[in-house]
């Protein structure tokens, strides 16, 4: 039986008229390319996740990864799927054409990684990764080492993995102990335990490469002395052939709450002193590089959550028009269930606009003429990072978990796939930096980046957005209530840069989590109703598709229901409460 | 070999269908296009056996989307019969594919069985006597021998019907045949700035007039809830003869 489910409609309205990828064909990056030919691929993409992902999906969860032998071993029909989605040029979308990438928008990879990420999760993790070493590589990686191993990566053949946690180093990533030594032969030799590595051992593809954070021996303690290698599981020889196998074993595969068929590993690495791999880029500059990799891992953590919710909902939704309780009655026809599907929508395209739009900035950052422009859309992207991660994650859960509940005790049972979504969405708020951890760097560095620029430049489109709507009569009330939550935003902000110049850590570091929190909610106000402008100009120009009336609805309840949060939040941080600090535990 | 693959553009099977408001048609706005599913039968057949590949489609210029579809999976030329704005009874469109595969000196034809919207599964038959060739429908197995092709179709009672059949030859395919292939990323990519040779479907018809018209449409009724019956397999086939002669009066 199917399980996946996504509004297509939406996934279009994003792309083709509220963020308008036409515009971006009139850039020298995608000049070739044209509306149609984006069509084509989300088609496609669809269509590879509705008959190749989504069967996989529930049987994949009940097979788990095991291990046999000292490797693990995928669920049934894992393998097939991977080498096909690999053939189909899937792994690279957005990467460049040199060694196998598509060079597509950012746009049209988030679209399409909602599809596979909404329907198996799990299988296009392994391709996350092999994605994220080959755009290393190609961003820092030497010619040869590009040449080595790019093109494997993309055609499938190969996979890749990220190795940052230790026992002792999880959100502390500059405690790490695995060490580098040079060779006389330029390589390194690694030594170090990893713990919780995605994809770390697996039989779906021939090779597996990792790439380690580890500190070449003597160099500074912290993040400041990190390096980054790649460690291939098998040596490959400068023919291409592989040869000996390299000194990394995976010693254990990790029992699980969701995610099950991606397999979570422990790597020794070095056990007998002989394990060899490559520097990438510079010594000492690792975290930077790493952080290229997080940065995109971040943005497609918050596609994990948005991605699960929506098709959460689309079920919960269907479900509601067929479950019939009282008086022949449909579940949806029940305030308190309407109420919470619409949350779920409004929630759910929020969050879509949100990561689509940053999508575009990816786009505009990469693509655009213009200087300003770029780098503006850069400073979007480094402030909206933090925000898709953990804002959609947390959301995308509480919304798998309201889906459930509108299931009944249905939802709870494993015959309806409700609760295996919120199973597996949880970890996107725990892995590439827990979401405590993001709240940190949008308070503490995007915010005071460049002075406050990022913020700033933010608060001025958002501002100005409002004055631009001041003749909108029939959402007059809606944009005031945004405009009460910018001015908001703004005021909380004062007060942390307050707190930043009398040296006050504590409040700020008790505050994150809730500042984050209250910038998503507006962030969301602001993208819904810009799409409501959006709809409203189509239903002017004479459409009676129900769609636009619907875009406005939805706009006008997430201002009612869930924009009030800000001032909630604001509230709980300016009251300055130190009592979480003060209690005895 | 000269290969033509006839590929029609329906609305996706997921798709709500609004009636117009005149009756006679549907509603277009809003609907989700696909490549008609047989088709992709077809289209993974004529990539398998190679030769010259051509895709022909006739429809409105939204069916070009189909033909690249066809394009990008593997076939090498496309022709688009465009109907510009006008619509064309089966009969009509055989008669226009007819003729552009009797120009085009086609050896073989692959078609879906049916197209899935209309379900008429009338047009490969008719453009195969227009253009004097043979044709099979329903086949599932396909294997060519120098001039000659062999072609199997599944009939009642799981027994099979074997043709051998000279050239031209048309074929209607059924699922079973084969796996269609994705359209690969680059496939698309390279299939974006293929030629699509055009022809218009009123200058082909050369005159031939329609023989069937739709005056009504309508949605078929909603089907009622059902019922279930309870209790031990003897008491439920009882209640069932029961429930068949006395309520839905069938036997
Ligand atoms: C299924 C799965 C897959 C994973 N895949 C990978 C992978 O491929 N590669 C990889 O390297 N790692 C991977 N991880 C590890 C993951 O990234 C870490 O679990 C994560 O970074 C958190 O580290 P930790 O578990 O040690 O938690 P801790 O760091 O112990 O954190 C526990 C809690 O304390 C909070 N906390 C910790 N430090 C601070 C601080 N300074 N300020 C405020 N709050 C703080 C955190 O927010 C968190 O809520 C994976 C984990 C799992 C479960």
């Amino acid at each position: 039986m199917a399980t996946y489910k996504v509004d297509e409609r939406d996934v279009h309205f994003n792309i083709f008229e509220y963020l308008n990828i036409k515009e971006l064909t009139a850039y020298d990056k995608y000049k070739d390319q044209n509306e149609e030919l984006y069509k084509m691929i989300l088609n496609e993409g669809l269509k590879f996740a509705l008959s190749e992902f989504d069967p996989l999906y529930v049987a994949g969860d009940r097979e788990e990864c095991h291990m046999k032998d000292g490797v693990v071993i995928v669920p049934k029909g894992y393998k097939e799927a991977y080498a096909k989605f690999a053939e189909n040029g899937f792994v690279g979308i957005d990467t460049p054409p040199t060694y196998g990438g598509q060079g597509l928008p950012c746009m049209i990879n988030t679209a399409t990684m909602e599809f596979f990420t909404g329907s198996n999760v799990p299988l296009l993790l392994y391709a996350g990764l092999s994605r994220g070493v080959a755009n290393i590589l190609e961003a820092f990686g030497s010619p040869e080492l590009c040449q080595a191993f790019c093109a494997n990566l993309y055609n499938g053949k190969w996979s890749g993995t990220m190795c940052l946690t230790e026992p002792q180093a999880g959100s502390a990533v500059g405690d790490i102990r695995t060490s580098a030594k040079k060779n006389a032969d330029g390589t390194y030799t690694i030594t170090g335990n990893k713990l919780f590595i995605t994809g770390g051992d697996q039989n779906l593809t021939e090779n597996i490469i990792h790439t380690v954070l580890a500190r070449v021996e003597g160099d500074a303690p912290g993040t400041k002395g990190i390096s980054l290698f790649l460690v291939p599981k098998i040596w490959v020889k400068p023919d291409g052939t592989l040869g000996e196998r390299n000194d990394v074993n995976c010693v254990n595969v990790e029992h699980k709450m969701g995610i099950k068929a991606s397999a979570t590993c422990t790597l020794n690495f070095g056990e007998e002193g002989k394990c060899r791999g490559f520097l990438i880029g510079e010594q000492s500059r690792g975290m930077k590089m790493m952080f290229q990799m997080m940065n995109e891992a971040r943005l497609m953590c918050g596609v994990q959550g948005e991605a699960l919710a929506a098709t959460a909902y689309e079920n919960a939704l269907a479900y509601a028009k067929e479950r019939i309780q009282g008086a022949n009655t449909a579940i949806i026809n029940y305030p308190n269930v309407r109420r919470e599907l619409a949350l779920c929508k409004a929630w759910v395209e929020g969050m879509r606009g949100l990561l689509y739009l940053t999508g575009k900035s990816i786009d505009l950052a990469h693509g655009h003429p213009d200087d300003t422009i770029k780098e503006k859309a850069k400073n979007r992207v480094e402030l909206l990072t933090p925000i898709c991660k953990a804002y959609c994650s947390d959301v995308g859960f509480k919304i798998t978990e309201m889906a459930l509940q509108i299931y009944g005790g249905y939802g709870y049972v494993s015959e309806y796939p409700i609760e295996q979504y919120m199973r597996d969405v949880k970890i996107a708020s725990i892995y590439e930096g827990a979401n405590g951890i993001q709240a940190l760097d949008l308070m503490g560095r995007k915010l005071a980046s460049k002075a406050g620029q990022l913020f700033r430049e933010f608060y001025e489109d958002l501002t100005q957005f409002v004055a631009s709507q001041e003749g909108n009569t029939e959402l007059k009330n809606e944009i005031s209530a945004l405009k009460k939550a910018i001015d908001t935003v703004a005021q909380v902000a004062m007060k942390i840069a307050e707190w930043g110049m009398s040296g006050e850590k504590t409040k700020p570091m008790l505050s994150a989590n809730y500042f984050l929190e209250l910038t998503g909610h507006t962030t969301l106000a602001y993208i819904l109703l810009d799409q409501a402008r959006v709809a409203q100009a189509a239903i002017s120009n004479g459409s009676k598709d129900s769609f636009y009336r619907n875009k406005i609805r939805t706009a006008r309840f997430f201002v009612a229901h869930v924009l009030p949060m800000v001032q909630m939040r604001a509230k709980n941080i300016l009251s300055e409460d130190l009592s979480s600090i003060e209690m005895e535990f | 070999m000269k290969i033509a693959v006839l590929v029609k553009q329906v609305p996706d099977t997921e798709t709500k269908i609004v009636i117009n408001a005149n009756k006679n048609g549907i509603d277009e706005s809003n609907i989700k296009y696909i490549v008609s599913p047989y088709d992709e039968y077809a289209i993974e057949e004529a990539i398998k056996i190679g030769g010259e590949t051509t895709v022909i489609s006739m429809g409105p210029d939204r069916c070009i989307e189909s033909i690249r579809t066809a394009l990008a999976m593997g076939i090498q030329k496309a022709i688009h019969i465009d109907t510009q704005g006008k619509s064309y009874d089966s009969y009509q469109t055989a008669a226009a594919l007819a003729k552009v595969i009797k120009d085009g000196g086609f050896d073989l034809v692959l078609t879906g069985k049916q197209g899935i919207d209309y379900d008429n599964g009338q047009v490969t038959q008719m453009a195969a006597e227009l253009s004097g060739a043979s044709q099979v429908m329903v086949i599932d197995k396909l294997t060519i021998n120098g001039d000659k092709a062999k072609v199997e179709r599944r009939i009642a009672g799981g027994s099979k019907e074997v043709y051998e059949s000279g050239f031209p030859l048309f074929l209607g395919c059924e699922k079973g045949l084969n796996t269609p292939r994705y359209a690969s990323l680059p496939g698309i990519m390279k299939a974006k700035s293929k030629p699509i040779e055009k022809k218009s479907a009123d200058e082909l018809l050369g005159g031939a007039t329609a023989l069937v018209e739709f005056t009504n449409f309508e949605l078929p009724p909603e089907r009622a809830a059902g019922k279930r019956i309870e209790g031990e397999p003897p008491q439920q086939a009882a209640q069932l003869v029961k429930l068949l002669r006395e309520e839905a009066k069938v036997i």
